[in-house]
């Protein structure tokens, strides 16, 4: 094993944990508990004793084995946190970040999964009742909206900020456009039909896509990052083959 | 693996950072797919729309574009000011389209207390929603561009490290809001 390998693996080890973890979790949401998309905030009493009913199975298996795999979080969220601490930037914005996500991981993952899984252990509960954790379910989810929100700032200004070129300026930018799409999600709490509900067009769909692309784009740049990581101090040093044409640019041997 | 340290000076192709632009690009996208939401709604339900749209003042839209293409005007005479090295003239014109961005959100916080004394809140009708959607998401853009002219200032101000290119940069941001404003004004107050 090489000693730049040893260097970097626990980097490496944080950054197949983000790439898995986002996939098992669209997998367990999207597949296998089928909560995602969501389905109509309008639905009626005896209309969410069916969804909990056709989904039963899916959903005590995906939430019990989010329950065991969510606390790769702490993985993921050290991991994004670290790239911080490796900007010129105070280590403010990193703890920021960490406590922040901390909190997005109970009401957008735990809490939701547990609740769900109340409503389909006993499927012969009072309609009203399941009524109610159907909605505390999917508003739980959407509560972490704003915590998403404040953590792509915190991203936004620490990359905005940086002199060591950790990530580009325009990733700064578009950590704004993931903001400000996350802001859309807000009306989602007055509406229940339409494209401002949970599960509308804007609320959910244009939002989700802009969310989807801001993550591959930040798993990748994070990639690079990781390549390019000299664990030094000062400013990391670009990729060979990023650089430009013309006289500038010094070449150096990675570590 | 080899690295390469420092960037090379390339030829520019947009004004201020490139990465700016790749924001305008992307927030262009995003507003598109809500305009055509919102022109798909529009055409399920038209009757609707053309009687909710009926109740918003075009003069009120019309004095509000005027106000934000002035303050197009002013940061692009900020940036001409900038490029020439006389800081003072761009200081002033920075502070200019602050005012001009100060009288818009004055008149859309005007413009929405009037519609609700009427009654047309959130959640009056589907038309009412989009209007107060997209001049929110807007407004909380206009908002963002304070911040961005505070760098535009702090640019003119300080005798240290003054960089035309982050004015640029400011100033593509800023007419992003307006060419926004002129789309949404489009929509909501003129198409019939």
């Amino acid at each position: 094993m090489s000693r730049r390998w040893d260097e970097k693996r626990e980097l490496w080890i944080g950054w197949w944990t983000l790439v898995v973890f986002y996939n098992l979790y669209g997998l367990l949401f999207f597949v296998v508990a089928r909560t995602q998309p969501p389905p109509k905030p309008s639905l009626d009493p005896s209309e969410i004793v069916q969804w909990f009913a056709d989904r039963r199975d899916g959903l005590l298996y995906g939430y019990a084995i989010v329950s065991i795999v969510g606390g790769a979080t702490a993985i993921m969220n050290a991991t994004l946190a670290y790239t911080m601490r490796r900007m010129s930037v105070s280590r403010a914005f990193a703890y920021s970040y960490l406590v922040i996500y901390a909190l997005a991981t109970l009401p957008g993952m735990l809490i939701m999964g547990v609740v769900c899984t109340v409503g389909a252990m006993r499927p012969d509960r009072d309609p009203e009742l399941l009524s109610w954790l159907y909605d505390f379910a999917f508003l739980s989810f959407e509560g972490t909206m704003g915590v998403f929100l404040v953590g792509s700032l915190v991203w936004m200004v620490a990359v905005l900020l940086d002199r060591n070129r950790v990530f580009p300026k325009w990733f700064g930018y578009l950590n704004l456009c993931n903001a400000l799409t996350e802001v859309v999600v807000a009306p989602a709490w007055i509406f229940k039909r339409g494209v401002f509900a949970w599960d509308g067009v804007i609320a959910w769909w244009i939002n989700m896509a802009v969310f989807v692309t801001y993550t591959a784009v930040f798993l990748t740049l994070l990639r690079r990052m990781i390549v390019r990581e000299d664990f030094g101090t000062g400013p990391l040093p670009e990729l060979e083959s990023d650089r430009a044409p013309g006289p500038a640019g010094t070449l150096e041997a990675a570590r | 693996m080899r690295t390469v340290e420092g960037r090379a000076s390339g030829v520019r192709f947009v004004p201020g950072q490139p990465d700016m632009w790749a924001f305008v690009l992307f927030e262009a996208l995003v507003f598109t797919s809500y305009f055509t939401v919102y022109v798909i709604r529009r055409t399920q339900s038209p009757d609707l729309f053309l009687q909710s749209q009926a109740h918003l003042d075009l003069r009120v839209g019309v004095f509000n574009t005027l106000v934000l293409l002035l303050s197009s005007w002013s940061v692009a005479r900020c940036v001409h000011a900038a490029r020439e090295g006389s800081f003072r003239a761009a200081l002033a014109d920075a502070y200019l389209t602050m005012l001009f961005g100060f009288v818009f959100l004055a008149s859309k916080v005007r413009e929405w207390a009037a519609a609700i004394a009427q009654g047309f809140s959130f959640t009056t009708d589907e038309f009412f929603s989009f209007y107060y959607f997209l001049t929110a998401i807007h407004f909380l853009h206009l908002l963002i561009g304070f911040v961005v002219l505070g760098v535009a200032v702090h640019q003119s101000r300080s005798f240290a490290g003054r960089s035309p290119e982050l004015v640029e940069t400011c100033a593509t941001y800023w007419h992003t809001i307006d060419f926004l404003w002129v789309l949404i004004f489009a929509l909501l107050y003129v198409m019939r």
